[in-house]
């Protein structure tokens, strides 16, 4: 009897300890890796595909980044940003303005270009980060507003015209969708490491309680500044893979508001604030255009009714929902084994 | 002076534009992102009314607003209100969702092409002491200020008001002394939305409306409450004088295509100097 009490709890400590310990020692250098192995093996896939499916590749790689970049200050920040297309914007004329004017190799104006976008958004973010919940929201929309009206009468940038990219510097659509799934594994692989990172735990700690992080000396501005010009560079790099893709550029097709609902739309239904959940969304919602492709507004409407249902019942998005049912089916074949155990003794 | 009476004016249309924000905002707590969808819906049915009626536009929009107010009370009460209970950032997204959505909707029914309400008056102006005066726009202020004023009554002269105010300051307590919060809630929405159905007529009537022009709408209102500060009926009603003003003289100093930049570069601004408004008292975070 007293045997059998006693190895009771035991077991269900062994049990409940396992999980997460295991879980700790495999997943995060798998965590790393798998990217890197599906990158590396699309890398070398790509060629054998036709142009358009590279070309559909690309579209869903940029859809899937934009969610990415804007999941960091989005999800695990809770900061509703309207803005993120400037960052787009920036980020794709600068590309084209640089490649332009100078000489430069293709990496290094990629990383110019997502750069000046960071700094963009870090000086705008200085002020705004001290914007809460839906002030913040509505204060990036407004810049994001004043910026578009800007560039569509700035004469440096062709007004509204559009600017074109040089002839000499376009790639192939097989070249393109390498370049960018180089730069979605590397970016996945970047914020797998930010999320767990000291800074990552930190804002996910001010969005949850702002007071109690605070109280623990977590300063708000100072933690959220970095990680919004993550969020910037990352953007960047959407625009100016993006003014690869198109050949050229306008105001209205750069600074769209268009890529910012894409962003939240995609966060939403594959769930925000979690890692890979904005790249399920992006699969969702890439593969529901692809069927809908004939009907666009028939397309967006479904998938505001679906952010709406997503928010109503399951805030947790796709990626919760499959997580959880996950976790319940391991749960529950440990459930199964514990109480036969407990019947034998 | 022609240059403040122009700010005026627009300013009183800002106002009833702003109105069913600046409600939904003061007593829900919650900022309502397809307030600018609202006033578009608001003008597209008042347009399909003057299509199939052929009256006046603006007697067509007290139609238009109680079938918009009929629409947003179930939207508030089985949608938004449960979300809110949960998260206080959550009705944000949704709210995010419903503009999405609506615009979708509006795109499907009428294409994207921007559309006025014809009236007599739309285009119509007179001269007073030198001044120009156009009627339309007069309209509209006038309107906006009956609005205001009716709406600042029945908050604060009425039982309705009452609850209202009850609920909106502590909806457990409104709660355990009898008041539905859930159906008040529910009433403020969709009296918000049959303001914002007269404001967006208003703004079909003086300029024109499209699927997607909510948005900066939405930023103008949002400006607007900043300005007269939060809950404040009477506050947006100086709010919108105030950004009407400074709209148009800053167009008259830098030019007309920088009219949206001054509107949204005041916005950052007043956020900047003060992020909860310009006439609100220090509040708690």
């Amino acid at each position: 009897m007293t045997n059998s009490l006693d190895s009771t709890p035991k077991t269900a400590r062994a049990v409940d300890g396992s999980g997460p310990a295991r879980r700790r020692s495999i997943a995060p250098a798998a965590r790393y890796l798998i990217p890197l192995v599906l990158g590396v093996a699309a890398i070398l896939l790509a060629d054998a595909l036709g142009r358009s499916i590279a070309n559909q590749g690309t579209e869903l790689l940029l859809l899937a980044l934009l969610a990415l970049s804007w999941n960091v200050i989005g999800g695990y920040g809770g900061l509703f940003s309207l803005g993120h297309q400037v960052f787009v914007g920036v980020g794709g004329y600068a590309l084209i303005v640089i490649l332009s004017y100078t000489d430069l190799p293709l990496p290094v104006v990629l990383i110019a270009a997502a750069l000046l976008s960071a700094v963009t958004g870090m000086v705008l973010g200085y002020p705004m980060l001290r914007l809460r919940g839906p002030y913040f929201a509505i204060g990036t929309l407004g810049v994001a507003l004043a910026v578009l009206a800007w560039m569509l009468n700035w004469p440096f940038t062709k007004a509204s015209q559009s600017y074109p990219l040089p002839m000499s510097d376009s790639l192939g659509f097989t070249e393109l969708f390498q370049l960018t799934i180089v730069i979605a594994v590397l970016a996945l692989v970047a914020i797998t490491a930010l999320v767990s990172s000291p800074l990552g735990l930190r804002l996910v700690a001010l969005r949850d309680d702002e007071h109690g992080a605070a109280s623990l000396g977590v300063r708000r501005v100072r933690t959220l500044l970095p990680v919004w010009a993550v969020s910037g560079f990352l953007a960047g790099l959407v625009g100016a893979l993006f003014a690869l893709q198109q050949g050229s550029l306008t105001p209205a097709s750069a600074f769209s508001i268009q890529f910012v609902l894409d962003a939240i739309v995609v966060c939403v239904i594959g769930g925000v604030g979690t890692l890979y959940g904005p790249l399920l969304g992006a699969v969702v919602v890439f593969a529901l255009r692809q069927y809908t492709a004939d009907f666009g507004e028939w397309a967006m409407l479904i998938e505001a009714l679906v952010v709406i249902l997503v928010v109503r019942l399951a805030p947790e998005g796709l990626w919760g929902i499959l997580s959880r049912t996950i976790r319940a089916v391991r749960r529950g074949r440990q459930a199964g084994i514990a109480p036969q155990k407990e019947g034998r003794s | 002076m022609q240059l403040v009476i122009d700010g005026l004016l627009t300013g009183g249309l800002y106002a009833a534009t702003a109105l069913g924000l600046s409600l939904v905002f003061g007593t829900l707590r919650m900022v309502n992102l397809a307030h600018g969808e609202l006033l578009m819906v608001g003008a597209y049915l008042t347009s399909v009314l003057v299509v199939a009626l052929g009256a006046d536009p603006l007697i067509l929009a007290i139609p238009a607003a109680i079938v918009l107010g009929a629409l947003a009370y179930p939207l508030q009460r089985y949608v938004l209100t449960p979300i809110m209970a949960r998260n206080a950032d959550a009705p944000v997204t949704a709210t995010f969702g419903v503009s999405v959505a609506v615009q979708s909707v509006l795109l499907l029914l009428f294409t994207s092409n921007p559309r006025s309400l014809p009236a007599p008056y739309a285009t119509a102006s007179f001269e007073v002491l030198g001044v120009t005066v156009r009627v339309a726009l007069l309209i509209a202020t006038a309107i906006g200020v009956v609005l205001v004023i009716g709406l600042h009554l029945l908050l604060t002269r009425t039982p309705f008001g009452n609850r209202v105010r009850a609920a909106a300051g502590d909806a457990v307590a409104a709660g355990l002394v009898g008041i539905d919060v859930n159906r008040t809630f529910a009433m403020v929405f969709a009296i918000a939305a049959a303001a914002a159905a007269i404001g967006g007529s208003l703004i079909a009537v003086t300029y024109s409306v499209s699927p997607s022009g909510g948005t900066s709408w939405l930023v103008i209102a949002f400006t607007v409450v900043v300005i007269g500060g939060l809950g404040s009926i009477r506050g947006t009603l100086a709010g919108a004088l105030i950004l009407g003003v400074v709209q148009t003289v800053g167009v008259a100093v830098v030019g007309a295509q920088y009219r949206d930049i001054i509107v949204f570069g005041l916005l950052v601004v007043i956020l900047l100097i003060r992020p909860r408004g310009l006439f609100t008292k220090a509040q708690r975070v």
